[in-house]
């Protein structure tokens, strides 16, 4: 199946304003031979477009796995996945290659930088396999991102935060339809991970749909208004928050201890 | 009843210089970034109390009470250096409800704990999201102070959220809670 045609109308948005269904999964499983870790136990939940997504749970509850699922690195043992309305089983491997390619942008927990290309030429990976070099674009999310100094430098001499920076650019070089990441902040010291989050928010307010996987509940809550509590292969909990304004003392009461005089 | 930390922030307070009750109550508060709301009489029951155990002293005539300036005497000094060099040891204080409804809960719940433990742990996601926001707002508006408390705060929420998931992750027997 051609990649291009069909995701027309979903990169379009679908003509509506409003929220519209991006992501669909319905009963899904995996079952892995030998093992029962990261399995899928029959997942069902919808991602619109738009939407900011945490998904949390222990290490291997399944939430890694629903992820690559998402993004066509793996097909589900039964269930269904689709994305912009299609069926990601219809894909040959070589569709869902185009699929992952056009459409997903990964950040993983440990970047996955190519060593011997400089932060600039990672970053164009992506956009050169799919025929579509776009130095101008990789430019200006460099800028975006705040990397622009270390463009040409080798990931081995990039700090942890600076090479997530340029892993997230490379994820959003070809204008993927979904932004996937993996514990992008799990490498990562406090403030460099307070500063990836700041990124994907921004880029959240931008329009971009994020699907977070994390462990941090603190950092996830600060840009997803909704997160997915996952355990043993199924969500167990699936809360959106509210995004009110508070004064501060409905938020927190400072209380001194009582005395009695 | 008094707050024992009240009592000697109005102490800190004075200790920068000679201030009259509604001073100190705004500059607590504001030190507080709105998280303590004190009241002017409770301000000016601590200040009498101070001032009868010798530890602040009125500066000037004594006349319209809102306006009598008070300073921090040496036995106030002394008394507050003292409190701030003394760490907060003593028992762990749990404030919250959930700690006795989770008790409770195990006994007459049948050991099903599930929709009391996620109904919390929404609680605390959505105390987390408040918390971030106020932090945001507070960073933005280069407010240190309450920064430094929101930080706090959010860290003791994520702990409590991982008891949840703890507790989530745990089977209860009837037979745990019953023999104790």
């Amino acid at each position: 199946m051609d990649g291009r045609t069909l995701f027309r109308a979903f990169r379009d948005g679908g003509g509506g304003n409003g929220m519209s269904e991006l992501v669909r999964l319905t009963g899904v499983t995996k079952v892995y031979q030998g093992g029962i870790t990261g399995a899928l136990n029959g997942m069902s939940v919808t991602v619109e477009r738009g939407e900011f997504t945490a998904i949390m749970g222990p290490s291997g509850s399944g939430k890694s796995t629903m992820l690559n699922l998402v993004a066509g690195l793996d097909r589900p043992t039964s269930g269904t996945i689709a994305v912009g309305g299609t069926d990601l089983a219809k894909f040959s491997e070589a569709g869902l290659a185009r699929f992952r390619r056009d459409h997903i942008g990964f950040v993983f927990q440990f970047f996955h930088l190519l060593p011997n290309l400089t932060a600039l030429e990672n970053v164009l990976i992506p956009a050169q396999l799919k025929g579509n070099p776009a130095p101008e674009r990789a430019r200006s999310l460099i800028d975006q991102l705040g990397i622009t100094e270390i463009a040409d430098r080798y990931p081995a001499r990039l700090s942890g935060g600076q090479q997530q920076r340029v892993a997230i650019a490379r994820a959003l070089i070809n204008s993927p339809t979904l932004l996937l990441a993996d514990e992008p902040t799990g490498a990562l010291d406090t403030h460099s991970g307070e500063q990836v989050m700041e990124l994907l928010g921004q880029l959240h307010r931008d329009g971009q749909t994020i699907l977070l996987v994390t462990h941090d509940a603190k950092l996830a809550t600060r840009h997803a208004a909704r997160v997915i509590s996952v355990m043993d292969g199924k969500i167990v909990d699936d809360a959106r928050l509210e995004s009110p304004e508070r004064a501060p003392s409905e938020v927190i009461r400072v209380r001194g201890e009582e005395t009695s005089r | 009843m008094e707050r024992l930390s009240l009592k000697y922030g109005v102490l800190g307070l004075l200790k920068g210089e000679p201030l009259h009750g509604y001073e100190v109550k705004n500059r607590f508060e504001a030190m507080l970034g709105g998280t303590w709301e004190v009241n002017i009489g409770q301000i000016y029951t601590t200040l009498q109390r101070l001032e009868r155990d010798g530890l602040v002293r009125p500066v000037g005539p004594r006349g319209d009470r809102g306006k009598l300036v008070y300073e921090l005497a040496p036995e106030g000094q002394k008394a507050l250096d003292q409190w701030l060099a003394q760490p907060d040891s003593g028992p762990q204080q749990l404030h919250e409800d959930i700690y006795v409804k989770l008790l409770l809960a195990t006994r007459i719940a049948n050991g099903d704990l599930h929709t009391l433990l996620s109904r919390q742990k929404r609680a605390y996601l959505q105390r987390l999201r408040d918390l971030n926001r106020l932090e945001e707002r507070a960073r933005r508006d280069g407010r240190v102070d309450l920064t430094r408390l929101v930080r706090g705060a959010l860290l003791h929420t994520e702990a409590d959220l991982k008891w949840m998931d703890e507790l989530s992750s745990e089977r209860f027997g009837t037979e745990g809670a019953a023999t104790e």
